[in-house]
């Protein structure tokens, strides 16, 4: 075998076996010295040149990068996250026909689905969705992340935080605790204008608090605004401006203006 | 259309007796090759004269004769325009299919009384190449097709005259069409983007059109939105020189706004691009219409009734009309059944991802209806007649109200202890604000369309130049009223 080709593999099994003691620091500087090993590399993307080791090259680099991806949540790092997956990206696509499929592959693209729904990204989500074929929508990843945004979107909360118990893989955890987050303060957002006033035990379950200090603390961050009288929390409701009678003087002048205008130009 | 080469024809006259000879299966392809000999000479004269509009025309008379292209027709057409010893000759004849001898003999026997062959410009070049290539395709012969324009293109690029532009343009759709037919689209995008730099290069306003377009076309073909929206932020500003390209412009671009959900943006490009389109292309009109229901139903707006029933569009638009009623009544139930009724068209449309965002738009609208009709209800009975399918309905009934009044969809309150909803009362809506916006949308609008319309007037270029001898003030009247006709005609080729 090619002499680079099996530094690589050597390397690359010394990485496995890093990530697999859970060893960060050494983990990310075999990651670092294995990229610098694949640029030499001519039939990776963007060249894609066919040399008789092309197969091997393509899936070696394959595994690199989606342990690399899988390291980056492990350290919880979204930044390289995303870098790492786009280096990984064109192997799922354009480098489809070389290739036999990864397994990995419809579990490391729903994680992603799953990073842009917590970032709130949903206009990337639904392109990424569009790119996929039919037949992946089938797949338990893939399905579970597009189920999460639907019941985000609609707004039932619950329904996400049940899916939590159903994460199709461990390292989808890290990214299930952000969005439990992120759910609890749209919960918060909704409760402040569809309730007057809600006691301290129902806040509590809705929120997801297990104690009644963590409620009390999390409103004195966040909501100070929310008054907390006879156990009961009272959402400032925002205040009922009498049916104002003032007439939005600035606007109508801009518009009756422009409308002077453009009639003015028909000759 | 067919008039004025009519005429000609008769004033001509001298290959007409021999024609009239030969036997009837050819008798039709006389007069076609009549017509093509014409446009020859008509492209020559545009090029010495360095007309484009007479390009354009000639552009315009061969899409009429389409339907009355033959093989031996098109060889014979071959001979006449170049040197039969001649390489692109030699290449072109190579994808005629062979013909049966009898009707190489009349075709020898026409093309002996002819005039001596015409000294070879590059135009009639180009043109035979796309007289060719609008054979094969309409054959259906697409492996040859896609032989042809890679080799035309080849030619093309070697070509710098503005008199070429707009035949190039034209081989470049064909081009991108023949690979589509074939299935290779993404092998010539490197080729489409080399071509689109260097017409930028050349100023050459109509194939930068064409090319940016077809270049849209292929990556949205595979559902690349992300990229085809980059390169179409990077590219020159978009002007608008022939309206079949504005319209697949704008349609594009309402697609890939509709993915990127700026529903508004979408919708607009959407209903201008149904619009601008000429009305015999019916079949992009009703793709326009099929994304213009989904994005106004994304938006919360339901289309009316007439939008389902326009003339050649009622079974196409059946599935969306079903969809609509579905989304309009709010009944999850009713969608699910819609949406499973006709999941093949909406694959085949690629509508189908589109579709599964409305569900929440009907349990919206569900929701709006019951907060409308009754000022106090419970909890528990607004799960039941939104019919949610879950394990847990009151709590998620809760939770989606809750954000559908944060949303702004509803204006109501939950009273959490006694689990119901409290509709507020709608004020009077006249006594707001209501009314003045929605005239101000609309006078904007209509002096919008004033303003295009005006900047829209085009004027000839060079008519205030040359003095107006008789026979040139007669040709250019001719000129103007076939451009009257062909515009009221609106041209049907493209689509």
């Amino acid at each position: 075998m090619d002499p680079k080709l099996t530094e690589v593999s050597q390397y690359f099994e010394r990485f496995k076996a890093a990530c697999v003691r859970e060893d960060i620091d050494t983990s990310a500087n075999l990651l670092s010295q294995l990229k610098v090993l694949l640029t030499s590399f001519r039939s990776l993307p963007p060249l894609f040149e066919v040399t008789p080791n092309a197969v091997q090259e393509l899936t070696i680099a394959r595994d690199i990068y989606e342990h690399a991806v899988l390291l980056s949540v492990k350290m919880g790092d979204q930044d390289a996250f995303e870098r790492d997956f786009f280096q990984l990206k064109p192997y799922y696509t354009d480098a489809r026909k070389r290739l036999p499929r990864s397994p990995q592959e419809h579990m490391i693209l729903g994680l992603n689905l799953l990073r842009l729904l917590v970032q709130n990204r949903i206009a990337e989500f639904h392109t990424e969705l569009e790119l996929l074929p039919a037949e992946s929508l089938e797949d338990p990843c893939i399905k579970h992340a597009v189920e999460l945004e639907q019941s985000f979107m609609e707004g039932a909360y619950n329904r996400v935080l049940t899916a939590k118990q159903t994460v199709p893989n461990q390292s989808y955890d890290y990214f299930m605790d952000l969005l439990a987050k992120t759910v609890r303060d749209e919960i918060a957002g909704c409760s402040e204008k569809a309730y007057d006033f809600l006691s301290i035990n129902d806040a509590r379950q809705m929120l997801l608090f297990s104690s009644d200090n963590e409620l009390l603390k999390y409103i004195n961050e966040e909501h100070p605004e929310w008054e907390i009288k006879d156990g009961s929390v009272i959402f400032q409701k925002a205040k009922e401006t009498a049916p104002c009678k003032e007439i939005p003087s600035l606007q109508l002048i801009n518009q009756t203006l422009s409308y002077a205008r453009e009639l003015e130009r028909i000759v | 259309m067919s008039t004025a080469p009519a005429q000609d024809v008769e004033m001509k006259e001298t290959p007409a007796p021999v024609a009239a000879s030969s036997n009837s299966a050819t008798s039709a392809a006389p007069s076609a090759l009549q017509h093509l000999k014409e446009i020859a000479s008509l492209i020559e004269t545009g090029a010495y004269a360095r007309e484009v509009r007479r390009i354009a025309r000639a552009i315009r008379l061969t899409m009429a004769l389409r339907r009355k292209l033959k093989t031996s027709v098109v060889s014979a057409f071959l001979n006449f325009a170049l040197t039969p010893g001649s390489e692109p000759h030699a290449r072109l004849s190579s994808y005629l299919p062979k013909e049966d001898d009898h009707e190489m003999e009349v075709d020898t026997a026409t093309s002996v009384v002819q005039a001596p062959v015409k000294h070879s410009l590059p135009e009639l070049e180009i043109f035979s190449y796309l007289l060719v290539l609008i054979f094969l395709i309409d054959q259906k012969k697409y492996s040859e097709a896609k032989a042809c324009s890679s080799a035309s293109i080849a030619r093309l690029k070697n070509i710098n005259r503005r008199t070429v532009d707009v035949l190039a343009s034209r081989l470049y759709f064909y081009y991108s069409l023949s690979y589509e037919h074939t299935g290779d689209l993404a092998e010539i995008r490197g080729n489409l983007l080399a071509l689109h730099q260097i017409a930028t290069l050349r100023h050459d306003e109509l194939g930068q059109e064409t090319l940016l377009n077809l270049l849209l076309r292929n990556y949205l073909h595979y559902n690349l939105y992300d990229q085809a929206e980059k390169l179409r932020s990077k590219a020159p500003r978009f002007e608008a020189h022939s309206n079949q390209q504005f319209c697949r412009y704008l349609f594009y671009l309402g697609k890939i706004r509709t993915i990127q959900l700026e529903y508004t943006d979408a919708k607009e490009s959407l209903l201008q691009a149904a619009r601008k389109a000429p009305i015999a292309a019916l079949g992009f009109r009703i793709q326009c219409t099929k994304w213009a229901v989904i994005v106004r139903l994304l938006l919360g707006e339901i289309p009316e009734r007439t939008v389902f029933m326009q003339k050649g569009m009622e079974t196409a638009l059946r599935p969306y009309f079903e969809l609509t009623n579905a989304v309009r009544i709010g009944d999850l139930e009713l969608f699910k059944s819609v949406a499973e009724k006709f999941s093949a068209t909406f694959s085949v449309d690629r509508t189908h991802n589109l579709i599964v965002r409305l569900r929440h738009n009907v349990i919206r609208t569900g929701l709006r209806n019951i907060s409308i009709s009754y000022s106090r209800i419970s909890l528990a009975d607004v799960a039941k007649k939104l019919r949610l399918d879950s394990p847990n309905p009151v709590a998620d009934a809760e939770s989606i109200v809750s954000k559908a009044i944060r949303d702004g969809a509803i204006d109501a309150t939950i009273d959490h202890a006694k689990g119901w909803m409290v509709s507020k009362e709608t004020g009077d809506i006249y006594s707001t604000n209501e009314p003045q916006m929605a005239f101000n949308s609309r006078i904007a609008f209509c002096l919008n369309m004033h303003n295009e319309a005006v900047r829209a007037l085009r004027f000839p270029p060079n008519s205030h130049k040359e003095k107006e001898i008789a026979e040139k003030r007669r040709e250019r009247q001719q000129q103007e009223q076939e451009l009257a006709k062909h515009i009221a005609e609106e041209d049907d080729d493209e689509f």
